[in-house]
């Protein structure tokens, strides 16, 4: 057992922050938000860079790691699908970004309308769809969180299957890639929000002061720590998918947790999009219906680990 | 990151287990605590047996009778005693953070006197903290210590004390100087629990076994030799020693036994064939595992030798908030069965978790100021 990055771990985290840095921080994420809620460019850079490839050159673990951490910048691209899903689930890297969809008829799914690739979840196979024009259709989020959308009538007629029990393994990375996308998402919303309270003066004193806001910001800082440590534990089990359903269940449960409360100790002043707090918060949502959501991944974890 | 535990790591593990086997009857759950001269017969022989094995103190220093082993190895030996019920008594208290803070701060002759006794296994300690105006606000204590030429003079009394019972010396925490700001006047006492004036009264607690004690002290006398680290500059030492307390206990153990006991019940009764019983399960097998690896996020910290951070008041709410859920879903699970005494889904066993050590509220205060660095409260 030993928890600190690797040499190669720390590269990566440094690799990402210089790109989210050199594109313009969050200041640039909030105006991609405002434009079409996908940063084709950084996603480009991250391919150019190699980060597609993490998963099968080195190990899930590193995908997972970069999946976290463009997710505590606020950055917006399907990373955990692109770099960490579609490489675990097809064995080979994806050829731009990949969008993961429920099987039923009708369901929103992010990333959508961006996708060249969509991993499809047909209960025990999972299906790939390689998306033509008419595959998708958009669905309208007000600008608010990634992009939505839906597959048309006669799309996943159109996907291949990818063998039976296939669609098992398709949910155990995917629930990992929710696990990390949610844990960095939730510590980044959690970062911002400490600076907000610590500079923020109401009745004469930050509001960092208030005993109320302290307890209630370090529960959240224990949900997301605890969700950081299992998604990572998670992706270095690669055989083990009641750990990624453990991971999903924490992290999820943490997000439900951080997007109510940080909004909530943001006030007014977090609904705006000067302000960035959406570019996290209003992520969750969508993040949260997965897979069924807490609720979806808590079975999991009984049914893998009890076979109930 | 390498989430693997080592060969060696997973051997010793194998070790301890067969060790028990031998040690324990079959089923062992736990001392009566009822019958404390046999309570503490049976802990000492244990812990002795435990330190021929070199085991009890490894983590401690070659030079102080530990083996210099590596933070993982009392990791995992907490992993395997709490959950059956600790059979080490309260000298896991002694391996954790009394000898540690006595090996910090102590003079050669106390390291000599009291260090030896610990990793030999037979001398069972206390914790003198607590006051009757002095709980989560330990610093405001005011049991009172004054210099008589070569002694002390100790006046005051300490509450709600846990295993005086068995205590042979106590780790008495006294003011020193009143007019100095409360934590830069408390001084560190090691004396004989049995030094005259020291009036030792039961108190009955209504969970299980639990109880505690009140201590009066009235002119009880103690060389000042007893006396841990400067005078007046305990405070510091104290801090220390609780950091490694928070984390010592591997509660996540004992809240995976009991989740495992109400599972399998839920298994018999058919309650698991509810998808919200199936939520609930699952929800706390996830504050569960959390806490266990923030727990060893903390013991990664310590093995590469690192000062104590807030990562273990982070990973002790952790812990508590597990014991309790999965106490709550647990008799829920055992139904009416569990509001017998003894039941070991008795709800009321995991209440104390999240006082001991620091309340829950101590450690939230600690969270947001040291690791998310909020300014302080007024």
């Amino acid at each position: 057992m030993e928890l600190r990055l690797n040499e190669i771990q720390q590269q990566i985290v440094d690799s990402i922050d210089r790109i989210v840095d050199r594109a313009g921080g969050t200041a640039h994420l909030v105006k991609v938000v405002d434009e079409s809620g996908f940063d084709r460019a950084m996603f480009d850079e991250l391919a150019q860079a190699g980060f597609l490839g993490l998963a099968l050159d080195l190990s899930p673990l590193d995908a997972t790691i970069a999946t976290e951490r463009l997710a505590y910048h606020g950055a917006y691209v399907p990373m955990g699908a692109t770099a960490l899903v579609y490489p675990m689930v097809t064995g080979k890297a994806a050829a731009g970004p990949v969008a993961l969809a429920p099987g039923d008829d009708g369901a929103i799914f992010r990333y959508g309308q961006n996708a060249k690739h969509i991993l499809i979840d047909d209960g025990d196979e999972a299906l790939l769809l390689d998306v033509a024009d008419g595959d998708v259709t958009v669905v309208d989020n007000d600008r608010a969180g990634t992009p939505l959308a839906r597959l048309a009538g006669n799309a996943k007629g159109r996907a291949t299957s990818l063998g039976a029990g296939s669609g098992d393994k398709l949910r155990q990375w995917w629930r990992l890639a929710i696990a990390a996308e949610a844990a960095g998402t939730v510590r980044g919303a959690l970062k911002l929000t400490a600076r907000y309270l610590t500079d923020r003066i109401q009745f004469g004193r930050p509001l960092a002061t208030f005993q109320t806001l302290q307890h209630r910001m370090s529960h959240i800082a224990v949900q997301s720590e605890g969700a950081y440590w299992l998604a990572m534990e998670a992706a270095a089990r690669p055989d083990s998918p009641s750990h990624a359903a453990i991971a999903a269940t924490r992290a999820i449960m943490a997000a439900r947790l951080a997007f109510r409360e940080t909004h909530q100790m943001h006030g007014a002043m977090g609904f705006t999009r000067e302000y960035p707090l959406h570019l996290w918060s209003m992520k969750l949502p969508a993040l949260q219906q997965e897979l069924g959501g807490a609720t979806g991944h808590a079975r999991a974890v009984t049914a893998e680990r009890w076979a109930a | 990151m390498d989430f693997d535990w080592t060969a060696d790591d997973v051997a010793y593990r194998n070790d301890v287990r067969n060790f028990l086997a031998e040690q324990l009857p079959p089923g062992w759950n736990g001392y009566d605590k009822h019958d404390l001269p046999r309570y503490k017969k049976e802990a000492k022989a244990f812990c002795t047996a435990l330190a021929e094995k070199g085991w009890l103190t490894q983590s401690w220093p070659k030079e102080y009778g530990g083996g210099d082993a590596s933070p993982w190895r009392a990791a995992i030996l907490s992993e395997e005693l709490w959950p059956i019920g600790e059979p080490r008594g309260s000298q896991y208290m002694n391996a954790n953070w009394i000898g540690p803070a006595i090996m910090f701060a102590g003079t050669p002759e106390q390291k000599a006197y009291h260090i030896g006794r610990m990793s030999k296994g037979d001398v069972f300690w206390c914790q003198g903290f607590s006051e009757p105006d002095a709980g989560s606000d330990l610093p405001a204590l005011r049991t009172r210590a004054v210099r008589d030429g070569d002694e002390y003079v100790i006046n005051g009394s300490k509450i709600w004390t846990s295993h005086v019972g068995i205590a042979d010396y106590i780790f008495l925490l006294v003011r020193t100087d009143p007019d100095a700001p409360k934590r830069e006047g408390i001084s560190i006492l090691l004396f004989p629990i049995d030094t005259p004036g020291l009036d030792i009264r039961h108190i009955d607690g209504f969970v299980g076994e639990q109880a505690f004690h009140h201590l009066i002290f009235e002119d009880v006398r103690v060389p000042v030799s007893c006396r841990l680290g400067e005078e007046n500059r305990g405070w510091p030492i104290v801090q220390r020693a609780l950091s490694f307390e928070r984390i010592g206990a591997a509660h996540y153990e004992t809240a995976r036994l009991i989740l495992e006991d109400a599972v399998a019940t839920a298994q018999r009764n058919g309650r698991i064939e509810d998808p919200e019983v199936q939520t609930r399960i699952g929800e706390v097998t996830a504050l569960i595992e959390a806490a266990r690896m923030l727990t060893y996020k903390v013991v990664d910290l310590r093995a590469q030798g690192l000062p104590p951070t807030a990562d273990s008041n982070v990973a002790r709410v952790a812990q508590t908030t597990a014991l309790q859920e999965v106490g709550m879903l647990a008799a829920d699970l055992h139904g009416s069965a569990s509001l017998e005494s003894g039941n070991d889904a008795d709800v009321r066993n995991v209440l104390a978790y999240s006082v001991a050590a620091g309340a829950t509220e101590m450690q939230l205060d600690q969270i947001a100021s040291r690791w998310l660095d909020l300014p302080r409260s007024k």
